[in-house]
């Protein structure tokens, strides 16, 4: 529940009814404001993005969209330094079907109707994952506020790492004039959602969640561990061209739960090797 | 100005191989990835917002040349443009896209040109106006004349697309192949002309690349 339950059981039922009428409370006192000038273009590029979202979940049903329209809406109007960027609907995404397959099976997810649930039901998974978006965005909001210092800073540290932990790579892509801007940006602007399919994210996430900055510190860790994770075919490609279009284009459709177990366990060990020792970052 | 890969060296004969970095620039959901996929992989489909930028790669063989065209589609959305003037760098042509029904676009496609009027000589790099959508065109909102004109008053190549139907995307990169290699021609029928130590001096340089 991304840290903003209380850790006191008794308290927790109490406090989910309170965030949910405080988000209620937001839509409520915001979101006729879309169409108003200063918020209409928000508003529209919201719209047009998520029918631009992921195909593989629960696409362009009507009753999603709506959804999704009012969470991102209300988060970028409750964080103007910020406000929308592109990217942040993709996070609301692993959330919201999260919630949802508490009420399904998880085959389901794909063919099932959204709209069948309980209007009740719809309301607590929308505040819920509003919520649970707005947490992990506070982690990581300088990479969404003006030039993206968060991830531009990111990327750099994960260019020092590689070059620690594994300087071959590291070379290689120098070598060939590749720069880590030009692939891991998108790392980590949407946390890795891109290059993998929805339900490794979900188990990557849920592994984030229970680790102490786990969006922000540790997800470095588990780029380096990615990255490195293709070394082979990454030395084995010769051209700028090649290896700039297989970095983007990442070769994870079949992945499962056992390829990001993997890719953790290399992250943990990389993070057990590296961290609390800054200079280890440091050429 | 283009980087010659092997020049006049190929198997087929001594036509020369020209590599070109061709950049798409424009407001968010213009169509800027869909020209790029259709035009790569004569496909059409939902796409999802680009983040910073994506590269792809195509081969024309030609009869008088081999080009490879390196198109680096950038994202739409200004909160990305701390890092995409590194993706223009060294461009030797952009496109710059806007929606025919939406007319705002046409004003960001603007901006972009005086950006790259700051940022290279004239006649440095090549630059087409697209107007994209043209399946949409009950919407209209900036008819043909009106893209036309504008891009016949700054020099700019123009067309009108539709990357959904498939109307004149390949034109649009042929029309860009077609003057970059008018202008190799010109180059080396004028050896020395003026400016020629503008050209000299990009090609001593080491070319690196940049984002």
């Amino acid at each position: 529940f991304q840290g903003y339950l209380p850790a006191n059981v008794d308290r927790r039922e109490s406090t989910l009814q309170r965030k949910r009428k405080e988000y209620f409370a937001f839509v409520e006192q915001y979101y006729d404001s879309r169409n108003d000038e200063n918020h209409q273009d928000t508003y529209r590029q919201i719209h047009i993005d998520i029918p631009r979202m992921s195909p593989e979940v629960l696409r362009l049903q009507p009753k999603v969209t709506e959804i999704f329209e009012r969470i991102l809406f209300i988060w970028a109007i409750r964080h103007p330094a910020s406000g929308y960027v592109q990217g942040i609907n993709d996070l609301v995404t692993p959330f919201f079907v999260v919630f949802v397959c508490e009420y399904i099976e998880e085959e389901e997810v794909e063919n099932f109707d959204v709209s069948s649930l309980p209007e009740e039901v719809l309301q607590n998974i929308e505040a819920d994952s509003y919520w649970c978006m707005s947490k992990l965005l506070d982690g990581i909001q300088d990479n969404y506020t003006f030039a993206q210092p968060g991830i531009q800073k990111k990327v750099k540290m994960l260019e020092e790492l590689v070059s620690r932990i594994d300087e071959q790579v590291h070379r290689h892509l120098d070598q060939h004039e590749v720069k880590y801007l030009q692939f891991a940006f998108r790392w980590m602007n949407n946390l890795l959602m891109r290059e993998v399919p929805l339900r490794c994210t979900i188990r990557l996430w849920d592994t984030y969640q229970s680790e102490p900055e786990g969006f922000s510190h540790f997800h470095l860790y588990v780029c380096a561990a990615f990255l490195v994770r293709w070394r082979k075919e990454i030395l084995e490609e010769k051209d700028f061209q090649e290896l700039l279009i297989f970095l983007q284009n990442l070769p994870t459709v079949h992945w499962g739960n056992e390829d990001i177990s993997v890719l953790l366990a290399e992250a943990y060990r990389l993070k057990f090797a590296f961290a609390d020792a800054p200079n280890h970052y440091k050429k | 100005m283009a980087q010659t890969v092997t020049p006049g060296t190929s198997p087929e004969g001594p036509r020369p191989s020209y590599m070109y970095k061709v950049v798409l620039l424009g407001s968010m959901s213009v169509g800027k990835s869909s020209l790029a996929y259709r035009y790569v992989r004569n496909d059409f489909r939902e796409l999802l917002p680009t983040v910073a930028c994506s590269f792809f790669t195509q081969m024309l063989n030609l009869d008088e040349a081999t080009v490879k065209f390196e198109i680096w589609d950038t994202a739409g959305q200004e909160k990305y443009q701390s890092v995409c003037h590194l993706y223009y760098r060294d461009a030797h042509a952009a496109l710059l896209v806007y929606d025919i029904t939406n007319k705002q676009t046409l004003s960001r496609a603007k901006l972009w040109l005086e950006e790259l009027e700051k940022r290279f000589l004239p006649n440095e790099i090549v630059i087409a106006l697209v107007g994209n959508k043209t399946d949409l065109a009950a919407e209209r909102e900036v008819t043909t004349e009106e893209g036309e004109e504008f891009a016949q008053t700054k020099g700019l190549l123009f067309m009108e697309t539709s990357a959904k139907s498939n109307h004149q995307v390949n034109d649009v990169f042929m029309g860009i192949v077609q003057e970059l290699l008018r202008r190799e021609k010109e180059k080396a029928s004028k050896p020395f002309p003026h400016g020629r130590s503008t050209v000299d001096l990009r090609a001593s340089e080491a070319r690196t690349r940049c984002c």
